[in-house]
């Protein structure tokens, strides 16, 4: 009885040293992540102005703002551009990221100082890229205009025509962040083994028999994992777009969080840009957590 | 060139002279201590300390730190190159940055409406005069200036021209800001010699640049049109020249007036001008662009900023030669050629406020400006009295076209009260609809109709969003 007393104490003891131990983290990842995100929501429920630091604590209408963003047609028009954005850049991302991944799947050191070169759109500052693109996207400058041009195929402007100018930044997204798709998917061929794909060989499988059957089932679950990573990372998109459009032609290429700042920071109105960011933290959430089951789901799986 | 002197070696020695009592120093011999100073004067001056405190008591800015910022245009990118002459001369330590307009004006809308220390000096950008200024987050600059001891009569405080003050007042007559540059919107091409061998001449009015634009455009393969896609600032006199506004009647009655069939008509004849005319995807361009393409030649001509049209008659501009000017053109309604200010203030939560003045003043300087003029070619003054100048309009005097004249003109046009609109404190929303709806047609994505419906309806919400009650 005595034992198990002591025992007991002891496990309450050493719990307790942990939770002490894990306290003072526990408490700054709280006032840093916490904090701010509670911050966001409470503002959202309030209609502040910057003109007017008053309206910070009025909270007569507290969703008031969410209200508005259901009958405002920019903000609407925002979501369904992001919904293609994303959707156009994370398609792309896996084909391309796929298909790179398959090419240099084998040992050369040609291939991986390729494979090196490919990673470096990801690494590069994202204000880099996007100044980058700009310089090929502007027709006077562009060496992909003059190049067009001087074969007799002259491009109009991709980023001043509504029609192109989403699609232009969905070609730069997919070039910045496709290496992240090959990286994983390389890392995931690596790992396959060889004895199915000699079997399969052996009973006369082609190439596409090979990839549909045996190599693309066992990076199924990390292309899952990536498109979501990449979905998320979509919402965020902002430099691309700050800097090529602005938003424009019109609203053409103006994304939720595009407007969310606009909404902030040009116009002062914090509490509406903040409601529209708390909507934009709830979606994220969600996919989060869609990450986490499907992650679940391929672990028991293995 | 003139050089800089080193004011810091001569106050020293100056400093270190009345220090030892030698009250009979002649003039050659201080002049002589002074140049062997200047090559010897860190060692001389850390090596006895009573000179390093004589210095001190000489330089009443010394221990200041200054947080001075403005958005990157030609004068605070000039007036970099001379801080240092501040800085020796008074002691103080400057922290200056020039971020680019749309970064700066977001960044210190914030910082201003927090009331914070984090700046000293503060440009006052236009079409946030009305609230920042509003808001009460400026301070007066009167008291400064009326103050004998603070400002000496010869800095002239009634020089600066009164097109450029006015926007810088609150209600009561106040001064928040003194003006560094007066924007204003002419008319200027890079190849007036292909507008006159099509027998025409710089168009006066809507109708003539129209013909002049058939007349032109894609002669030597250029484009007859450019301008830069701030609409919400470069429409405008096009809209006005319709006969219509932004505003019912500003600053009064803030109703949006965006949806008018004078709106609609300038809407459409200026997207027409930039779909027919412009370089490809005209309405990406910024007005880096926009200048750059001018000085090469790739474009002809422009409606734009003074300053950044005279750049074309510039040393390092290919079309130096072929440059030409011209007031803004008249519409049906008449001429209202957009002018604007940006002026340097003090935000109230500054800690250093008599030192911030002391910057502005030496920056505002007759003096200051005037070597602005003489060796950086800065032309966008404020100041009458080197406005008429006689070097000043030589100066101006580009291929026999006096863009003095021009300019003066023009601040006087604008001091009858059309740019009124601008200084509201919510025209930056509306700014940006504008922007939008003139994308929506140049992009043929709408009709000037509908993008200017939308644009009005568009408006409306974001200025009840602001609690303007319409």
């Amino acid at each position: 009885m005595a034992a198990s007393t002591g025992s007991a104490g002891r496990a309450w003891n050493r719990s307790h040293a942990f939770a002490l131990g894990l306290a003072p983290a526990l408490v700054v990842l709280a006032a840093i992540t916490l904090g701010p995100a509670i911050y966001l929501v409470v503002t959202s429920l309030t209609p502040l102005n910057l003109v007017d630091p008053k309206s910070a604590l009025d909270f007569s209408h507290p969703l008031g703002n969410y209200r508005d963003a259901l009958t405002d047609s920019r903000f609407l028009n925002s979501v369904w551009v992001q919904a293609k954005l994303s959707v156009a850049t994370v398609v792309l991302q896996l084909a391309a990221g796929l298909a790179v991944a398959l090419l240099l799947n084998a040992h050369s050191r040609v291939l991986e100082a390729i494979r090196t070169a490919f990673l470096i759109p990801m690494v590069l500052p994202p204000i880099v890229v996007a100044v980058i693109w700009k310089v090929i996207y502007t027709p006077d400058v562009s060496p992909l205009h003059r190049a067009l041009a001087a074969i007799g195929l002259p491009l109009g402007s991709l980023i001043t025509n509504a029609g192109t100018a989403i699609w232009a930044i969905v070609v730069a997204e997919t070039w910045e962040w496709f290496p992240f798709t090959m990286l994983m998917t390389l890392a995931a061929l690596q790992m396959i083994p060889n004895d199915p794909l000699e079997a399969a060989a052996i009973d006369g499988a082609n190439r596409w028999q090979l990839f549909r059957y045996i190599v693309l089932p066992y990076v199924r679950p990390t292309l899952v994992v990536c498109g979501l990573f990449r979905l998320i990372d979509s919402i965020k998109a902002f430099p691309l777009i700050y800097v090529l459009t602005n938003g424009g032609p019109g609203t053409a290429t103006e994304v939720t969080n595009y407007y969310g700042f606009v909404q902030a920071f040009n116009f002062s109105y914090w509490g509406y840009g903040s409601a529209i960011a708390t909507m934009m933290v709830a979606g994220v959430f969600l996919l989060s957590l869609l990450v986490g089951r499907l992650d679940r789901g391929v672990g028991n799986r293995d | 060139m003139e050089k800089p002197v080193d004011r810091k070696a001569e106050a020293s020695v100056e400093d270190a002279v009345q220090q030892c009592g030698d009250d009979v120093v002649s003039p050659a011999r201080r002049r002589f201590l002074a140049s062997g100073a200047a090559a010897g004067g860190t060692t001389l001056v850390s090596g006895f300390p009573f000179i390093a405190r004589a210095r001190a008591a000489d330089k009443p800015l010394s221990g200041t730190t200054l947080n001075v910022s403005c958005w990157s245009a030609p004068y605070p990118k000039y007036l970099a190159d001379y801080i240092p002459e501040f800085e020796q001369a008074t002691g103080a330590k400057v922290n200056y940055e020039t971020p680019s307009f749309p970064i700066y004006n977001q960044r210190i809308d914030v910082e201003l409406s927090t009331k914070g220390t984090a700046y000293d000096v503060l440009n006052i950008t236009f079409i946030y005069a009305g609230r920042w200024i509003g808001a009460g987050w400026f301070e007066p600059l009167d008291g400064y200036m009326n103050d004998p001891k603070k400002t000496p009569a010869d800095w002239i405080p009634n020089d600066f021209l009164g097109g450029t003050t006015a926007s810088m007042k609150d209600k009561n007559g106040r001064l928040y800001g003194i003006p560094w540059i007066a924007d204003v919107i002419m008319s200027g091409a890079a190849r007036a010699d292909l507008i006159h061998k099509a027998g025409k001449r710089m168009p006066e009015t809507f109708d003539e640049v129209g013909t002049v634009m058939k007349a032109v455009h894609n002669q030597d393969g250029i484009p007859g049109f450019i301008i830069d896609n701030h609409y919400g600032w470069t429409w405008i006199p096009w809209l006005q020249g319709f006969g219509g506004n932004v505003f019912r009647d500003p600053p009064g009655d803030l109703m949006p007036t965006l949806d008018t069939p004078e709106a609609i008509a300038a809407a459409d004849f200026f997207a027409n001008l930039l779909t027919s005319y412009g370089p490809n995807g005209v309405i990406s361009y910024t007005y880096d662009q926009v200048v750059a393409a001018l000085k090469q030649g790739r474009a002809n001509w422009s409606p734009n900023n003074e300053t950044f049209l005279v750049q074309m008659g510039a040393a390092d501009s290919k079309v130096a030669s072929t440059c030409d000017f011209a007031l803004f053109p008249a519409g049906p309604k008449g001429r209202f050629p957009a002018v604007s200010t940006h002026a340097w203030g003090i935000p109230v939560g500054s800690k250093n406020k008599d030192a911030a003045w002391e910057f502005i003043k030496w920056a505002m300087s007759k003096e200051m400006v005037g070597r602005m003029v003489r060796e950086k070619g800065y032309t966008s003054i404020t100041r009458r009295s080197l406005i008429e100048q006689a070097d000043f309009k030589q100066k101006l005097m580009i291929n026999g076209r006096d863009v003095a004249k021009i300019y003066l003109d023009t601040v006087e046009l604008g001091a009858s009260g059309y740019m009124k609109y601008r200084t509201v404190p919510v025209y930056p929303q509306v700014d940006k609809e504008i922007d939008i709806a003139i994308q929506n047609v140049a992009s043929k994505q709408m009709s000037a109709k509908e993008a200017m419906q939308k644009a009005q309806a568009n408006a409306v919400t974001q200025l009840r969003r602001s609690g303007i009650k319409l």
